[in-house]
């Protein structure tokens, strides 16, 4: 590993300035896990890394009524997923991240570290896109609040700004009666990265029977994590019947480019994106009382 | 440039120490370099294999994706750790007993795993154990052995009252 000088902030404040100040020779390290499999392997080095850990009051995991779930980005994904306010208010999120990696990994890596990181191959993307989370982000410059669907640019490339640090995620409040649902789909061993993840959002309509909100999210398939937002059209006021949920897959391939890697060439991605959207959907809709099928 | 050295604190194994390290050094080269604790095994450098496994503040980590320098200030505990007044810990016993490994290189990263999922979960089920010792590799896959060792372990805690 090529030497480095880790930077101690003890403020936001100061974190920010180190960032305007040594600009293209810095970068942010939280846990840690992502980054520095690329610095041992040598694929990726900076002079400098800004040890996010040393600001103090990023980590923490409330709920506030009428905005939601706000978790600090400095929050492990073991904390998070182990949090019984997350639990209750956003259980696909508990659901999803105990899918991720491994306990010891989850003990170290962090939500804002997972995001920013911008690997296309993460599962915590696909619950927030669902959920309509927000990042926010600071910097010298002020505070900014991207919508999740947004942030995803490209491969390792997220809308953040070089002097920009993500600081917290904002979960709103699922819809009433939100039935939700996370299918992990791996196709080497079962603890590898994902070959993709598919996270679905159901609710009844106000009748009951049909179907009212549905949102998809696809992550590890594409460049980027989407959200399908063309899906949600064609269920509304339906009954998810088998031949729907088939329509509902084969749209969501259509929509996706998927990147040939170990874990599928392109068109054994599509075939899958059918199969774990119709997978996720019915099971949402089971969860959300919905007959579905 | 500023010097890329810092002293740190470090408590490993209830005794504290006062180290000069280099930003980039990782817990693990710590541990087995500077502190000869050789214990804690190098696999696949990846956070994937658990052979490195150690407990920062009772949490399970991956010493080989770890900085030293952000554990500076908190508590390791690392294999040598476990046993007290020269008796082995029921965790190790058990895993004697019951011949959970054959060439040992993953055991110790197992041992850290199976007592920090024991801390947690005193009594857990077939699949909890599954579930969080999913990503511990034993490539001579003594994995049946490894298994019946965390429940006997688990039930000598339970005898010791803990």
């Amino acid at each position: 590993m090529r030497p480095f000088k880790l930077l101690d902030p003890r403020s936001l404040d100061e974190a920010c300035q180190m960032l305007d100040r040594y600009g293209e020779d810095v970068k942010l390290m939280s846990g840690g896990t992502a980054i520095l499999i690329l610095l041992r392997q040598r694929v990726f080095s900076k002079p400098y890394f800004i040890n996010l850990k040393a600001v103090p009051g990023l980590d923490g995991i409330r709920d506030e009524p009428g905005t939601g779930l706000r978790i600090g980005a400095l929050a492990t994904l073991r904390a998070v997923e182990t949090s019984p306010i997350v639990r209750q208010r956003a259980p696909l999120i508990t659901e999803t991240f105990r899918l991720v990696a491994n306990v010891r990994v989850r003990n170290s890596g962090t939500l804002g570290g997972n995001l920013s990181h911008g690997d296309y191959r993460l599962d915590p993307p696909a619950p927030l896109l669902v959920l309509g989370a927000k990042a926010v982000a600071v910097s010298s410059r002020g505070r900014n609040t991207y919508e999740l669907k947004e942030f995803f640019r490209g491969l390792f490339e997220t809308a953040l700004q070089p002097d920009e640090i993500l600081t917290e995620v904002v979960v709103p409040d699922a819809p009433p009666k939100a039935g939700t649902a996370y299918f992990k789909y791996t196709s080497l061993s079962e603890t590898d990265w994902p070959c993709l993840g598919v996270a679905a959002l159901v609710t009844p309509s106000d009748g009951g029977g049909t179907c009212g909100e549905l949102r998809v999210a696809v992550t590890s398939v594409a460049e980027r994590p989407m959200l399908l937002e063309h899906l949600g059209p064609l269920a509304r006021g339906k009954r998810l019947t088998e031949r729907l949920l088939e329509e509902l897959g084969d749209a969501a391939a259509e929509r996706v480019d998927p990147i040939a890697d170990a874990r599928g060439s392109e068109w054994y991605k599509k075939e899958m994106v059918r199969v774990f959207v119709r997978r996720a959907v019915r099971e949402a809709a089971r969860r959300a009382g919905l007959a579905a099928g | 440039m500023e010097a890329m050295e810092r002293q740190i604190r470090l408590t490993v194994n209830g005794q504290e120490h006062e180290l000069t390290i280099r930003d980039n050094t990782l817990l693990l080269w710590l541990l087995r370099d500077d502190l000869k604790l050789v214990g804690t095994r190098e696999g696949c450098g990846t956070g994937v294999c658990g052979a490195c496994t150690v407990l920062l503040d009772g949490r399970p980590v991956n010493s080989c994706l770890t900085l030293a320098a952000q554990a500076a200030g908190h508590h390791v505990t690392t294999i040598e750790g476990l046993a007290t007044n020269g008796r082995l810990h029921p965790v190790q016993e058990a895993y004697i007993e019951e011949r959970g490994f054959q060439c040992a290189f993953c055991t110790s990263g197992f041992i850290m795993m199976t007592k920090a999922l024991l801390d947690e979960i005193p009594n857990p089920s077939e699949e909890e154990v599954r579930e969080y010792l999913s990503e511990n590799i034993c490539r001579c896959a003594g994995y049946p052995d490894i298994l019946r060792a965390v429940q006997n372990a688990s039930r000598k805690l339970a005898a010791r009252g803990r």
